[in-house]
């Protein structure tokens, strides 16, 4: 402490100064930008709260939704140290990886492509409604559909596992996928063959969905062929409440 | 030594505008996509929310439920085998492995509607909570897609009739309810495509295939 007192008091005050200032700086930098925000964009006083609600709600699912994923993990590890006949137990446990990897509830990587559409920058056409220069549910709808049957093996848009039960739907003016509501730009990531470009670039519907909706309008799509794409896992509910196995015919029975 | 004392100071001082900075500008990246927003839009996104982190939470309620479980199990060294042949179970008919029984709908659809439109209907079950799906007797799962023009439409290399059915198990009453209501993808459809019939019917006991698709990837590799 007193050695700090004696490198303060050693320090000529045109440092001191210009380090009060600078840090001056950074606070009103920081007050301009945060007031901004709510002055120049939000144009009714209700919204401000509203907005800090999706926030938290998004922060709190982003919360669960990591939960989920460390509970399946412990899950997985109680289960494959689970006691009783060994061979019957590490079967049913390969079983069940088997079965996991293949409901998307592991993340996968490999070989693919990346789509990428952004809502219209410039523009839009004469006569045309403001709301087609946003990105829709039903543009990613087609774009996912699209790769499935180009042969994709595994999807991901914004991040969120296209699974037998997600539902892509247009909620509040947001996409909705799964249970989070993704902010543009729209990544759509898929694993599949070497060619699956080729094959999606040479499909009518594809073509189809680039000539008379992304470039009519002007929505931005663009394409990346890393070496390494990566599908998360899916974070969600795996429960089911009306739909059970079909009863096994039991051995000795009608 | 003067100097590089001087030189600390600022460099601090520019540290931590910096931080300041990106921390601010993160903030507004975050709230970027809903600036554009309505009050109104902002709402049904909040109800939304509100209601799918409900179910999120039931989901980790029910894996924690199951830790406790599997960790007494173990501690009293007794066999797993049951926990994991239900788990099993569960998982292969969720994703749609092994065949289905349950309440549904049966959706019957006629004329002509292009593939999309039925993809739309599905997203639409989906939506409102069914658990398996079928389309003219094909498990739909990742990867099936209804496609082609009116009147030729097919899944996998399954040619569709006309009229098909789609098969979706869950509440028929908030699977029924979900597609006719007003303004509802019944509705919007046949707005779309006038010559085109959607009927939904209750059923009591559907029985779905399980898919005979290798969902086991080929390409990509599960990181474990």
């Amino acid at each position: 402490m007193s050695g700090l007192v004696a490198r303060l008091r050693r320090t000529p005050s045109w440092q001191i100064t210009l380090g009060a200032a600078l840090l001056a700086l950074g606070f009103l930098v920081a007050a301009q930008l945060r007031s901004e925000g709510p002055r120049v964009r939000y144009t009714s006083q209700e919204r401000a709260p509203l907005i800090e609600t999706v926030l938290s709600l998004q922060r709190d699912q982003d919360a669960l939704k990591a939960r989920i994923l460390e509970l399946n993990e412990q899950i997985r590890a109680l289960q494959r140290r689970g006691e009783g006949s060994a061979a019957l137990v590490a079967e049913l446990n390969r079983q069940i990886e088997a079965a996991r990897i293949a409901a998307g509830l592991v993340a996968i990587e490999g070989p693919g492509l990346v789509l990428q559409l952004t809502d219209a920058a410039g523009p839009l056409p004469p006569g045309a409604n403001p709301a087609d220069a946003l990105v829709h549910s039903d543009d990613i709808r087609t774009l996912v559909e699209e790769l499935w049957l180009a042969g994709a093996e595994a999807i991901a848009v914004n991040g969120e596992r296209v699974t037998v039960s997600t539902a892509i739907l247009d909620i509040g003016g947001s996409v909705l996928v799964n249970s989070a509501y993704l902010t543009p730009p729209y990544q759509i990531a898929a694993i599949g063959p070497p060619g699956l470009y080729d094959r999606l670039s040479a499909s009518a519907g594809f073509v189809d969905f680039v000539v008379n909706r992304a470039d009519a309008f002007g929505l931005g799509l663009s394409f990346a062929e890393p070496e390494r794409v990566v599908v998360p896992a899916y974070a969600g509910t795996v429960t089911l409440r009306y739909a059970r196995p079909e009863p096994s015919p039991s051995p000795g029975g009608p | 030594m003067r100097t590089r004392s001087a030189q600390l100071s600022v460099a601090t001082v520019a540290f931590v505008l910096g931080l300041l900075v990106v921390a601010q500008l993160r903030a507004q990246a975050g709230a970027a996509g809903l600036q554009a927003r309505s009050a109104q839009e902002l709402t049904v996104l909040v109800a939304n929310l509100t209601t799918r982190n409900e179910q999120l939470r039931r989901e980790v309620a029910s894996l924690e439920r199951e830790v406790a479980d599997l960790t007494a199990a173990a501690a009293r060294g007794e066999s797993s085998v049951d926990r994991l042949r239900t788990d099993l179970a569960r998982i292969r008919t969720w994703a749609g492995l092994d065949p289905v029984v349950g309440p549904g709908v049966r959706v019957t659809v006629g004329g002509p509607l292009p593939g999309v439109a039925v993809e739309d209907l599905l997203n639409e079950l989906r939506n409102a909570g069914a658990e398996a799906l079928a389309v003219g007797g094909v498990r739909i799962v990742p990867g099936v897609v209804v496609a082609g023009p009116p009147g030729a439409l097919s899944v996998l290399d399954t040619r569709l009739p006309d009229p098909f059915e789609i098969e979706a198990i869950g509440s028929p009453e908030t699977l029924t309810g979900s597609l006719t209501r007003m303004g509802g993808i019944v509705a919007q459809l046949s707005a779309r495509f006038p010559e085109a019939t959607v009927t939904v019917t209750p059923v009591e006991r559907l029985r779905l295939p399980a898919t005979d698709r290798d969902l086991r990837p080929s390409h990509g590799t599960p990181t474990l």
